[in-house]
């Protein structure tokens, strides 16, 4: 068995992250168990799996909204987990977010001008003049006219105007990683590819790094360079978007994507069926491998031991006793 | 040609707003044959979910329907029934799922008395058999240990086994027409796929005609045998699945089309985005409802909306449609 290769080249390093909610004395929601991955500076990691599997969890410990339960996140060499009050504040201008419901993450009494602002007011940077004008510069970067929007208000835009000015105001203070919690799943398709192309572009122009989380594994092609699935708090399998796309080997891989709905009436769906059931509660997760309750390939050993993540080929990173290698997906 | 279950014409729903009437389904016709699925796709705001529940006659005081607008269903106009006639309509002849399968779902009730007063009023069922129906509907739409779930509450159930549970509601009477309104926006990949195999067994043991809505081509490219698609109030193109994704006329669809990211598609693929937004529905422009981002517009196109024309299978509302010469 291989151990994954250390990325010592690593812009941001995810190990062994962990995430819990108690609800009681003895309960707690195992929402992100011992996640790791690693994304180099100006790459775009996608984090896929559907509802409830520690997507945005994983994302908020990221940006230390909370602090995770356990485990470390590294930005540029920097350890966030033990960073506290105001070294934190001034390392928060190197991370930013944006969230899903567009019109509901923007304050509905401020102005368009104070919404973008404010992460330099609360820094505490420039006059008020400059924070205009770097308002309207941000503005103008994301396709909103600034003569038009500064003094109105959000209820005035559409969904994906309302994005664009949330992407304004993340990026205003110049970070270097944005992290994405299905920004795009709130708009129609238009106006998402629109917001996406927009995405890309400023990543191109900006340099930035990403972290880009979505249920949508389309979308999540679109942007990422590589790709990391989550089943019920944990890492199924990571690799680069097109490995994962064609050769996925991680029985959950293959089974989100033969779900995907293609636009396509003569698209081939052999579909891998699910044995049939609930998806399992993360407060009890099944031992050993988590999905093993609904996983055709399960065998005893799946349920005795926690599957160790391997490295299967470079870059190409699974959690299975029995990864599907012989045959490769259409 | 198979029997006509639906048939609806010239359908107009409009609404009175604040700031005046705002025209939400306008002018929309065609019919439906039993046997068949018929997806209705468009955009958020395009008038699926009003046009869906002016079939049902579930429509707000506040809203007006058009004088010309029939709707027919198995032959009789359901636009000149009274709330007393249309409610022995639904369930029998007619039913709907809902996107949030509790708006069906009362949280009061366990799920098996919900399926039973339906049988009970319907088909004056008897209590026992309604009880033993109810448990084999959950069994037909897949619900697990459907005896012991008969008579637990909504909460105690998932997203996806909810939507399950208004599925068995909805067929329990063993309607014609079944409308599914989103059934899946809801739900995640895996579980959309178990629902929408559902719902297209279900329309095939029953013999039912459905109407499925969806803001997702992917939805409708493998479920339907005929696709309309709606743009501010209006069917813009309907055809057959296949000639609608292969010779597509209207703009709207064709940009619409390649506006989706597609898991087929190289990474990092710009996406031709459809700039700008669906014109206000209040204040319509004169002529075709998408010129203002369109990208074969010309004058012609703004001094009156175009008629829906073509054949009798493949039709579009556009004064220049696309691949015309190319089609055979
Ligand atoms: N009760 C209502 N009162 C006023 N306007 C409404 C009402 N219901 C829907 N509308 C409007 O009708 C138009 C079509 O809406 P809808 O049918 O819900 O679209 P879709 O289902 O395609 O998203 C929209 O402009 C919407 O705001
Ligand atoms: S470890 Fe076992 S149960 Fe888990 S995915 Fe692999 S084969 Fe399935
Ligand atoms: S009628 Fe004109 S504006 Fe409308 S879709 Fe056709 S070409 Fe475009
Ligand atoms: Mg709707």
């Amino acid at each position: 068995m291989n151990a994954p290769t250390p990325n010592i080249d690593s812009f941001l390093s995810i190990d062994n992250l962990t995430v819990e909610y108690p609800l009681s004395r003895r309960a707690k929601v195992h929402a992100v168990t011992e996640f790791t991955a690693h994304v180099k500076r100006g790459e775009t990691l996608g984090l896929v799996g559907e509802s409830g599997c520690g997507k945005s969890s994983a994302a908020r410990a990221v940006m230390q909204l909370p602090r995770p339960t356990s485990g470390s996140v590294r930005l540029d060499g920097q350890e966030l987990t033990t960073l506290r009050g105001a070294a934190l504040q001034h390392a928060r201008r190197k991370f930013q977010m944006i969230f899903q419901d567009p019109i509901a993450s923007l304050n509905p009494r401020q102005t368009i001008r104070d919404i973008v602002a404010a992460p330099l007011e609360i820094a505490g940077i420039g006059t008020k003049e400059e924070q205009t004008a770097k308002v309207a510069e941000m503005l103008d970067l994301v396709g909103i006219n600034p003569d038009q929007a500064m003094e109105r208000r959000p209820h005035e835009f559409s969904g994906g105007q309302c994005q664009r000015i949330s992407i304004a105001r993340a990026l205003i203070l110049s970070p270097e990683l944005l992290v994405c919690d299905e920004a795009v799943s709130a708009l129609d398709v238009s106006v998402q590819a629109q917001v996406l192309n927009l995405l890309e572009k400023l990543k191109g122009e900006l340099g930035l790094t990403m972290l880009f989380i979505s249920h949508d594994l389309a979308v999540v092609k679109h942007v990422s360079d590589r790709v990391a699935v989550m089943y019920l708090g944990k890492l199924c399998e990571l690799a680069d978007a097109e490995t994962i796309y064609r050769k996925p080997v991680h029985p959950y891989t293959r089974t989100l994507l033969a779900a995907v709905p293609e636009p396509d009436p003569d698209a081939l769906r052999d579909r891998v069926e699910l044995i049939p059931g609930e998806l399992p509660s993360p407060v009890n997760p099944p031992s050993g491998c988590r999905f093993r309750t609904r996983c055709p390939f399960a065998t005893a050993r799946c349920t005795d031991e926690v599957p160790a993540i391997r490295e299967i080929a470079p870059g190409h990173t699974v959690a299975c006793h029995h990864p599907l290698m012989e045959h490769s997906a259409a | 040609m198979g029997e006509i279950i639906l048939d609806v014409r010239n359908q107009r729903t409009a609404f009175a707003t604040g700031r005046g009437m705002l025209q939400a389904v306008d002018g929309v016709s065609f019919t439906l044959e039993r046997g068949k699925t018929l997806g209705v796709v468009g955009e958020s705001g395009s008038g699926k979910s009003v046009l869906s529940r002016s079939i049902m006659r579930l429509l707000p005081g506040t809203s007006m329907t058009g004088p010309g607008s029939q709707i027919l269903l198995n032959g009789k106009d359901l636009t000149a029934m009274t709330e007393n006639q249309l409610r022995r309509m639904r369930g029998p002849e007619m039913a709907i799922v809902f996107q949030d399968p509790m708006t069906a779902l009362n949280p009061t009730l366990s799920i098996g008395k919900q399926i039973m007063e339906v049988l009970m009023f319907h088909l004056k069922m008897s209590k026992r058999d309604a009880r033993a129906k109810a448990v084999d509907l959950l069994k037909a739409v897949g619900l697990p240990q459907p005896d012991v779930r008969v008579d637990q509450y909504p909460h105690q159930l998932s997203g996806g086994m909810r939507q399950r549970v208004a599925i068995a509601i909805a067929i329990a009477c063993e309607p014609d027409l079944l409308i599914a309104d989103e059934p899946t926006t809801a739900l995640d990949v895996t579980v959309q796929a178990e629902i929408l195999d559902l719902l297209q067994r279900m329309v095939r043991e029953r013999n039912m005609a459905m109407i499925l809505i969806t803001h997702d081509m992917g939805v409708v490219a493998g479920r339907c045998d005929d696709v309309a698609v709606m743009y501010a109030g209006k069917i813009v193109e309907k055809a057959p699945v296949r000639s609608l994704f292969s010779e597509t006329r209207m703009p709207y669809t064709a940009a619409l089309l390649s506006s989706i990211p597609r898991v087929t598609d190289p990474p990092h693929r710009k996406l031709d985005a459809i700039e700008g937004r669906p014109p206000d529905l209040i204040n319509p422009p004169p002529g075709c409802p998408f010129a203002p981002r369109c990208r074969h517009a010309e004058d012609a196109c703004n001094r009156a909306v175009p008629e829906l024309t073509g054949t009798a299978d493949h039709q579009w509302a556009c004064i220049k449609p696309l691949n015309t010469e190319a089609a055979a």
